[in-house]
């Protein structure tokens, strides 16, 4: 199975938003209707103990974690791994709406979507994947924060940008207020 | 080649010979079923009632057929296991068969308690568990006769049925013998505002009223009698004040059991060779490290996959229960996270609540002891995350994706700080 993963960049992101109206497009969020874009990003300070100012940066969506905690917590099935690209997939026919998923997921992807009471998330543009191009998200970034490579890409500098090695990583070091 | 027995097949009996399966494609697995359908998840049965899924989803594994030929299992269809002789790894069968095996997994999950008092089991007093359960309910829903309910035991399981009745238009009662509603899983301030918003939406409440027993109304309605006396009258009325673990087989085992069977982490029994999981087990919490029983789909899932590996020689372990509890219905919300019970007065606490949430949230001895959140679906697994780590870490603290998430959603600062703070960069 070949595996794909996002990769990101914090250091090339400047929280453009370019990636998110990507995204509503090709999955054809309604956000006037009140639905929630699958990725988000997000241009925030934090005060740090110091006195100095953390300036965020970011872009996020699933994860697609290696051993995605939604699947199992899913009561009807509805979450599984694609086996072409390993993304965690959906099909939410029989989703009951009951937020587990949401309560399995230690970053907050799967959205509730209140127009049809199903969750919904973001599959990684899998079928764009599958034809050789692209996530849309990765299309639209013009800084090359955010990228989509197969997992045996993912080497030497780059590999600790992957999402699914971030995820992994613990120890983290400056105390904010 | 191992010869291994499951008994019982819902979640974590499933998980247990798919996990054994794969770690072993030569095992031969026999799996004893006390029905003739495929495993099910309980918590779906009030889902399929009120419409929001066919009676095939209640099988997320697929039909009995389907699975059985999958994994390559022998199955015992309506065929419950009667005793067990750790000694011999042997199960007995009703006929007097005894059979002997490398293993055996005890995964025979939890069934609704309803007392024997008089009238338990008069028409229009139902429980709700198992698929017939729901299929009774959906029925007797759809004759259009029941135009009022009383539902005892405002339980997890007892808001679902209640959300049911109410969605059509059903006028219903939510009685229970505790003194506010989920008693055991959140803070009396989180009920208080649970209650209200329940009453809001025409729900009639009466807290600390045991039940005494039900009797038959001339007319055929059901009146559902109090010890303090009071009668509540409706034309059908649904227990729901809990589960019980199906372990009565195993009483003359000798296994060691408190309310479920008691597992270490690879989820063996205190017989060699014998493994539980699901709903039947108490593996441990993380928060008290005790044995506990939190009957959780997940947890079953988690917990038999572990257990199906090790009975072909594959080392897992389980990583531990902690106290979760989702309630959602009637487009409302809340979680509770943590153990309510492990609160003392001396330990500190947070209250937040604007016009879209409400938090309240304890800590002591340097950890977080429990948090409720109302309205907060979206970022449960967020805070989920950070609770669970503060037991792996007392200072665990919530990086930039997890304070810029939960800033965005609407979370007070004051919460963030409380729950953990801020961490920005890593080493």
């Amino acid at each position: 199975m070949m595996k794909y993963v996002f990769t990101f960049d914090p250091n090339r992101c400047s929280a453009c938003s370019s990636c998110m109206i990507a995204c509503t497009d090709q999955n054809d969020i309604d956000l006037a209707a009140g639905e929630k874009c699958y990725r988000k990003t997000y241009d925030t300070e934090i005060p740090l103990d110091d006195g100095k100012v953390y300036c965020a940066y970011l872009s996020t969506a699933c994860m697609h974690c290696d051993d995605a905690p939604c699947i199992a917590a899913c009561p009807v099935g509805c979450i599984s791994k694609d086996p072409d690209t390993g993304f965690t997939i959906y099909d939410n026919t029989n989703c009951i709406g009951c937020k587990s998923c949401a309560m399995a997921c230690p970053f907050g992807a799967p959205r509730y979507r209140k127009e049809d009471g199903k969750m919904v998330k973001c599959d990684g543009c899998y079928m764009r994947v599958k034809n050789g191009m692209k996530p849309a998200c990765v299309r639209a970034c013009s800084f090359g924060a955010l990228d989509c490579v197969p997992e045996d890409q993912v080497t030497g500098a780059y590999s600790d940008k992957a999402c699914n090695v971030l995820i992994n990583q613990a120890g983290l070091r400056r105390k904010a207020h | 080649m191992k010869k291994l027995a499951i008994i019982g097949f819902g979640g974590a009996g499933y998980c247990a010979a798919a996990a054994a399966r794969e770690c072993d494609p030569d095992a031969h697995i026999d799996v004893y079923t006390d029905t003739d359908i495929g495993p099910y998840n309980p918590m779906l049965t009030t889902y399929y009632v009120k419409g929001a899924i066919d009676y095939d989803a209640l099988f997320p594994f697929g039909s009995l057929e389907e699975i059985q030929k999958k994994l390559k299992l022998q199955v015992y269809r309506d065929t419950p296991v009667t005793g067990l002789i750790p000694a011999e790894k042997a199960v007995c069968l009703a006929d007097g068969t005894k059979r002997a095996y490398d293993s055996i997994l005890v995964s025979t999950g939890a069934s609704a308690f309803v007392p024997k008092i008089p009238g338990w089991d008069l028409p229009g007093v139902f429980k709700m568990r198992t698929a017939a359960d729901a299929v009774h309910l959906k029925k007797m829903l759809e004759e259009g006769k029941i135009r009022s309910g009383l539902v005892v035991g405002a339980s997890w399981v007892g808001i679902k049925v209640l959300e049911d009745l109410v969605e059509r238009g059903i006028d219903c009662t939510l009685i229970d013998g505790a003194d506010w509603s989920f008693s055991i899983a959140v803070f009396r301030e989180t009920a208080d505002r649970i209650q209200r918003d329940l009453e809001k939406k025409g729900i009639k409440l009466a807290f600390g009223q045991m039940l005494s027993h039900i009797e038959q109304e001339p007319d055929g309605r059901l009146t559902a009698v109090m010890k303090n006396g009071n009668r509540f009258t409706a034309d059908t009325v649904a227990i729901c004040i809990g589960i019980r673990p199906n372990v009565g087989f195993l009483k003359d085992s000798g296994i060691a059991m408190n309310r479920g069977v008691l597992v270490d982490e690879h989820m063996r029994t205190s017989a060699e060779g014998i493994y539980a999981a699901g709903d039947c087990c108490e593996a441990y919490d993380i928060q008290s490290g005790e044995q506990k029983n939190i009957g959780v789909w997940l947890n079953a899932r988690k917990q038999g996959a572990v257990a199906g590996a090790n009975m072909v020689g594959v080392k897992r372990e389980f990583g531990g229960n902690a106290l979760l509890n989702l309630a959602h219905y009637l487009d409302y919300d809340f979680i509770s996270i943590g153990d309510v019970t492990s609160c003392r007065e001396e330990d500190e606490v947070y209250e937040y609540e604007d016009e879209r949430y409400y938090f309240r949230a304890v800590r002591g001895g340097g950890r977080i002891k429990c948090i409720n959140m109302i309205g907060t679906a979206d970022s449960n697994g967020i805070v989920k995350s950070i609770f669970i780590k503060s037991f792996e870490n007392s200072a665990a603290e919530l990086d930039v994706s997890a304070v810029c998430y939960l800033r965005a959603n609407g979370f007070p600062e004051s919460f963030i700080e409380f729950i953990g703070g801020k961490i920005v960069d890593r080493a």
